[in-house]
């Protein structure tokens, strides 16, 4: 019981910081070596939305002497280490720390904190758009509510990028957004407060999930006009898209009237003997040649108001922001993301591509894919758990080959009872224990020979998920694809891409999410989700059920 | 070295010696311990953040120097110097935030056997920053009235009523400046953790009780009914100056209510030379003033409490602090030149409920809080 709360405390922690930006497998470059110390280096555990203020580590040694060693992390990891204290980081430097600091041994970890800059969370909208809604004009804008929002979400008007709201706060404070908004009030606010019908309106127009404020900003410059038209990010991520040059139309920026939350930044020391470091350090961050450094070149606003009214020429005026208060009621934030998950989100459709060559026989390979699809078919109610199993209403489809691709093998988690008011978690019902055994059992008897025809597969997949979409537009739909080795059977790679370009636009459109495992071939791989969209993610150093694991926060 | 050289050196270090005896015998004067600080063992002290930049500021360092009381301080939570009052280990002083910890530290003291001497060299009231809109809609609604340009009086009573009534802003009469759906509720810091947040509780205690609370059954009554202006706020910052900095760095957004010690503002106007646009202080009626406790565990340190409290000079540094002295008129003209408008004479204060009760309703709070 103990081990379950924490396990899902730590994954609530996830969602206030930084859009829990994950190292992606295909980014995760090494970053530059640092000079040779002349103290030991101060280490600094942080998110990865903050990787483009990197360039402060060298500003930094030269103004204070303290070298910095900045280790970016997947957000749920590193905040696990610091709770545990097992960070080996002097200091932690997250959007929003404030899960953690609403914990007793979080707030513990703690020896000092200071914001460093500021960047709330708004509306990106293009302008075509914003004309069309009339909320191009400054005073309407000015008043657009979360509920205004849902409501053009719901009737087709407003579809939008946003990071998974289970895994990441931006996420999940725009959907405490509609709660309040519907709510009518921001704060006091409970499990029993939620407004069912406001979330389901939102969710709507929620067309483009990610995990990682990059992986979104590329597929929303590729997406804008065609089927998304916002994106719900840090004010930083937006401004700095606009200024890109990279967007068919400039976002509009909307910061709804009931509240927005704000990343404040803190810098966290962590390690108490290294306090005169911090202290430096600190002090020459909060300095004007690191604010302003701050403000141009990442955008996020300057906590010194000096600064501020410096640089008010590049970042938006607002007379008014009104800040969302952060609950930290756990049970309205459970609740929320289990109905979420379960309820209130677009379904997730997809076809799981399997590789069952001979290869797979060797060095335990076969058990490290039974042992992922048991996770996401597994009986974890942590909230990690949650994120990565089988959701309520989910369509999956089987698809293993190894010289051809085999039948498919479709399976379905049913739908479940939801609350009678408000949000809470809802055990599973037997007819979903049960969709969950056959999905174990299936994997069980997966049998390995033969070679690899991986591309005949993964269009045979997207050809099945096109017609379903077709069937029922209202998925999610995406292929998972999972190879260990080098395709030798069937199409070759520049068939395929032929193949592909002969498919209906409504197939083109389905992400293919490629997993890198044993000895497949990074290089045609990162041809192929070039090709068909997607993300590359790599299991050959990580355990493939994490991997897996991520991939649910981006279908 | 010819010979001229070796007198001249030999002259200077019998100058040295001599001079040094001479002083020595005089009784350290300033100068002497200016250039030879090690002479006197410093002094150790655990004190709170509301002081630490008083003690780092050079004149002060000095002042300390010249009078051979040079001290070494670490800046720990108030709420935590109880608990390090042991006998032969505890440092020769402590200098909490606040009435409440200094009465713990005092308490340890008397339990462990150490005597102990307090002083209080400064004080403050405690104050709401607001907003000129947010002070306007709350005039309009009978809650506040001007007193001066940029500075209302409060009505304490009706503040608490009003935020126990629920209401938001959008409810309230010509809010058209504020029309948002957050509650009308005064933004505090952590109340398990901090003395200002203390100070609220105490205030409003007396607000709903219409007297100070000086039983133990109205104290768990009133807490419990009060716990709501604390949970409802939704996360709070848990260190001194978070709210002050919210409030500075975003605004009438965050938090058009702050609930600070009017030092963080008097201080910060002082130091950044003015203040924004805007920026208004309500007091409230009545108010509640937090005295800063100096402790002193030995005779040395009871020397440097009643310097900090006698000494003209560290009197004049710590109005640079934004502290309050004796002398009213020293600190209005302190402030006068920063633009920032203050009420100089405060003449309706409460005094906050005993130590026992205050530990009972902040235990009250922080049930009601975690559930």
């Amino acid at each position: 019981m103990r081990l379950a709360l924490r396990v899902s405390l730590v994954a609530l922690l996830c969602m206030a910081l930084a859009g829990c930006d994950r190292p992606a497998a295909d980014t995760a470059a090494t970053p530059t070596p640092p000079p040779p110390p002349a103290a030991p280096a101060l280490q600094v555990l942080a998110t990865t939305d903050l990787r483009d203020i990197e360039p402060l580590q060298q500003m930094v040694l030269k103004a204070t002497g303290v070298n910095l060693q900045f280790r970016f992390g997947g957000t749920m990891e590193s905040t696990e280490a610091v709770l545990n204290g097992q960070s080996g980081a002097d200091i932690a430097w997250f959007a929003n720390a404030k899960y953690l600091l609403s914990d007793a041994q979080g707030q513990s970890r703690v020896k000092l904190q200071e914001k460093i800059m500021l960047s709330p969370i708004a509306l990106g909208l293009s302008e075509s758009a914003a004309r069309q809604l009339g909320w191009d004009r400054p005073e309407r804008a000015a008043k657009v509510t979360w509920k205004d929002i849902a409501a053009a979400a719901k009737a087709g008007k407003l579809s939008y990028a946003l990071s998974n709201p289970a895994t990441s706060n931006q996420g999940f404070m725009a959907l405490l957004g509609v709660v309040a908004s519907a709510a009518q009030k921001t704060d006091g606010l409970g499990a029993a407060d939620v407004d069912r019908g406001a979330i389901a309106a939102f969710l709507k127009g929620y067309r483009l999930p990610g995990d990682n404020s990059t992986y979104l900003s590329e597929k929303f410059i590729e997406r804008q006009g065609i089927d998304v038209n916002a994106f719900i990010n840090y004010e930083s991520w937006l401004l700095g898209l606009n200024q890109s040059g990279k967007l068919r139309e400039k976002l509009l920026l909307v910061y709804p009237h009931e509240g927005v939350s704000t990343a404040d930044y803190p810098l966290l020391l962590l390690n108490d003997a290294r306090r005169d470091d911090y202290l430096k350090v600190v002090a020459y961050l909060k300095g004007e040649a690191a604010q302003t450094w701050l403000a141009r070149q990442t955008l996020r606003r300057p906590v010194v108001p000096e600064v501020a009214a410096q640089v008010a020429d590049i970042l938006p005026r607002d007379a008014m922001r009104i800040e969302l208060p952060f609950s930290p009621d756990r049970a309205l934030a459970d609740g929320l993301i289990d109905a979420y998950l379960n309820e209130f989100r677009r379904p997730i459709a997809s076809t799981f591509v399997l590789d069952t060559s001979g290869s797979m026989e060797r060095d335990g390979r076969q058990q490290q894919l039974i042992q992922a699809l048991d996770y996401i078919a597994g009986v974890d109610r942590s909230l990690t758990g949650r994120i990565a199993r089988l959701t309520n209403r989910e369509r999956l489809w089987m698809q293993p080959f190894s010289d051809n691709p085999y039948d498919l093998q479709r399976f379905e988690i049913p739908a479940g009872a939801p609350a009678a008011r408000g949000v809470q978690v809802i055990e599973d019902s037997e007819a979903k224990q049960k969709a969950l055994a056959q999905v174990r059992a299936f994997a069980a008897g997966l049998n390995m020979r033969g070679g690899t025809a991986l591309f005949d597969a993964v269009l045979k997949s997207l050809k099945n998920m096109a017609d379903e979409k077709q069937r029922n537009p209202g998925y999610q739909y995406s292929v998972v694809a999972f190879t260990d080795g080098e395709n030798n059977k069937g199409r070759t790679f520049e068939e395929f891409r032929r193949d592909y370009e002969q498919l209906p636009e409504d197939a083109r459109s389905i992400p293919v999410f490629m997993v890198l495992f044993g000895d497949a071939n990074e290089k045609q791989l990162r041809e192929l989700v070039k090709v068909t969209g997607g993300r590359l993610f790599d299991a050959r150093k990580t355990p493939l059920y994490g991997v897996f694991k991520d991939i649910r926060a981006y279908q | 070295m010819n010979k001229t050289a070796r007198l001249l050196v030999t002259l200077a270090l019998l100058g040295g010696f001599g001079g040094a005896l001479w002083f020595s015998l005089r009784g350290a004067p300033a100068q002497l311990a200016a250039t030879e600080p090690a002479a006197a063992t410093a002094l150790t002290g655990l004190i709170a953040v509301d002081v630490e930049d008083f003690f780092k500021n050079p004149r002060v360092v000095q002042v300390l120097a010249d009078h051979r009381l040079p001290v070494q301080v670490t800046r720990i939570g108030s709420r935590d110097m109880a608990a390090r009052v042991a006998p032969g280990a505890s440092p020769d002083f402590f200098f909490p935030s606040g009435v409440v910890a200094a009465t713990q530290v005092t308490e340890a003291g008397r339990k462990a056997g150490i005597a102990t001497a307090s002083y209080s060299p400064f004080h403050t009231p405690l104050v709401i920053a607001s907003w000129e809109p947010i002070a306007r809609i709350l005039v309009d609604n009978g809650i506040a009235r001007p007193l001066q340009p940029q500075v209302y009086g409060v009505d304490m009573d009706k503040l608490t009523q009003l935020m126990l009534a629920r209401k938001r802003w959008k409810d309230l009469k010509h809010a058209a400046a504020y029309d948002v759906s957050r509650s009308v509720l005064v933004s505090t810091t952590d109340v398990r953790r901090s003395n200002s947040a203390a100070m609220f509780l105490a205030l409003a205690s007396s607000a709903l009780n219409g007297e100070t609370v000086s039983d133990r059954d109205t104290a768990r009554r009133t807490a419990l009914r009060l716990a709501e202006l604390f949970k409802r706020q939704g996360y709070q910052e848990n260190y001194v100056n978070g709210n002050f900095e919210d409030y500075v760095s975003q605004g009438i957004g965050k938090t058009p209510l702050a609930w600070i010690y009017e030092n963080q503002i008097v201080g910060h106007a002082l130091a950044k030379g003015g203040i924004g646009g805007g920026m208004v202080l309500l007091y409230p009626q009545p108010t509640i003033t937090n005295k800063l406790v100096f402790v002193a565990t030995s005779e040395r340190a009871k020397a440097l409490g009643a310097l900090l409290s006698n000494d003209a000079e560290l009197q004049g540094i710590a109005l640079q602090h934004g502290f309050r002295i004796a002398d009213a008129d020293r600190f209005a003209k302190a402030v006068q030149p920063t633009g920032l408008a203050v009420e100089t004479r405060l003449t309706q204060v409460v005094d906050p409920p005993s130590f026992e009760l205050m530990a009972e309703m902040i235990d009250v709070v922080t049930k009601e809080m975690g559930q």
